[in-house]
C-alpha cells in the first residue's frame, strides 16, 4: 500500500472520487443502470477486501477499473444464453443461403439508393436498426452493440465473452451480415 | 496466384474483419483485387460502412458520458461499504 502505517483506508472516498468514473465505464458495457450500479458496488467491496493487494504500481483509478472489468466478465459469463439460441442460421435473414456452392453471392446485395435525407428519416432508420437487432440472437446483438455503439475494442469484447479472437470476428461478421440483410428487406427493398 | 483470389463469401468476412482489426497486407491486397472485379462486394462493403457511419452519429455515448450514480445508489453503496468496514 502506498498509505503509510496507521493511515486508514476509507473506501467511501473511493466511492466519492471514482464512483461516477466506474459507473460510466460499467454503463457503457451493460444494458441497464441497475446492473451498472451493482457492478460498481461489487467492485468497491472487492477492492476494499483486497486493499492489501493494491501495489501502488498503477493508479487507484486503473486498479479499480481493472477490478470492474473482471466483474463485468463474470457478469457476462453468468449470462450465458441457453443452448440453441445462438445459431444465426435460424434467424429469419439467415446466412444459410446468402452464397452459392461456389461462394458467390446468391442473394445479391441490392442497390441502396435511399439515403436518409433528413432527421426524421434518420430516426426511422435507427428504429429499424434496433428492431433488426432485437430479432437477432441475443449474444450476437450484444456483441455488435458493444462494438459499434459503445466503441468497445475487439480485444475487450473477446475478453468479455471469453472467446477466441477468431470467434469474435465471426460473431461480428454474422451480426453485420444479418443486420445488412434485415435492413435491405425492411428499409431499402423496392428501390431497385 | 490461386490463393490471391478470395471468394465473395471470404471477402465478405474479410471486409467485416477489417472493421475490427488491421488485416495483413496480402489480405488487404486480396480484397482490393477482388473489389476491382466484383460490384456486388463493392456494394456490400459500401453498405457495411454506411450502417457503421449511421451508428457512429447516433452513438449514445454523450448520454453515458454525463451519466452519474444516482444519489440512491450512492447511498446504498456507502452503506454497504460502511458495513464492510466494521
Amino acid at each position: 500500500m502506498t498509505t503509510g502505517k496507521g493511515k486508514e483506508i476509507n473506501p467511501i472516498t473511493w466511492l466519492e472520487e471514482y464512483g461516477d468514473v466506474l459507473y460510466r465505464f460499467a454503463r457503457a458495457r451493460v444494458k441497464d443502470s441497475f446492473t451498472a450500479e451493482d457492478l460498481v458496488q461489487e467492485t468497491l467491496l472487492a477492492a476494499y477486501r483486497s486493499r492489501k493487494k493494491f501495489s501502488g504500481r498503477s493508479t487507484l483509478r486503473t486498479w479499480l477499473i481493472g477490478i470492474l472489468r473482471h466483474k463485468i466478465v463474470d457478469y457476462y459469463r453468468k449470462q450465458k444464453p441457453e443452448q440453441g439460441e445462438e445459431n444465426p442460421d435460424d434467424f429469419v435473414y439467415g446466412m444459410n443461403n446468402m452464397f452459392d456452392a461456389k461462394e458467390k453471392w446468391k442473394v445479391k446485395p441490392g442497390d441502396w439508393d435511399r439515403d436518409p435525407e433528413n432527421e426524421y428519416e434518420r430516426k426511422e432508420l435507427m428504429t429499424m436498426i434496433h428492431a433488426c437487432l432485437d430479432e437477432m440472437p441475443k449474444k450476437m446483438a450484444l456483441a455488435y452493440t458493444l462494438r459499434e455503439l459503445q466503441g468497445v475494442s475487439t480485444d475487450e469484447l473477446c475478453e468479455l465473452f471469453q472467446t477466441r479472437k477468431n470467434n469474435c470476428w465471426v460473431i461480428l461478421y454474422r451480426a453485420r451480415m444479418l443486420l445488412r440483410r434485415c435492413l435491405e428487406i425492411n428499409w431499402f427493398q423496392g428501390t431497385k | 496466384m490461386r490463393h490471391w483470389i478470395f471468394s465473395c463469401k471470404k471477402i465478405s468476412l474479410l471486409i467485416s474483419e477489417s472493421m475490427d482489426r488491421k488485416l495483413p497486407l496480402y489480405r488487404r491486397l486480396g480484397i482490393k483485387l477482388h473489389l476491382m472485379m466484383c460490384y456486388l462486394c463493392r456494394r456490400y462493403k459500401k453498405q457495411l460502412l454506411f450502417i457503421h457511419s449511421i451508428l457512429q452519429t447516433e452513438k449514445t455515448i454523450d448520454e453515458i458520458d454525463c451519466a452519474s450514480l444516482s444519489p440512491e445508489a450512492r447511498e446504498k453503496i456507502k452503506k454497504k461499504l460502511n458495513e464492510e468496514k466494521q
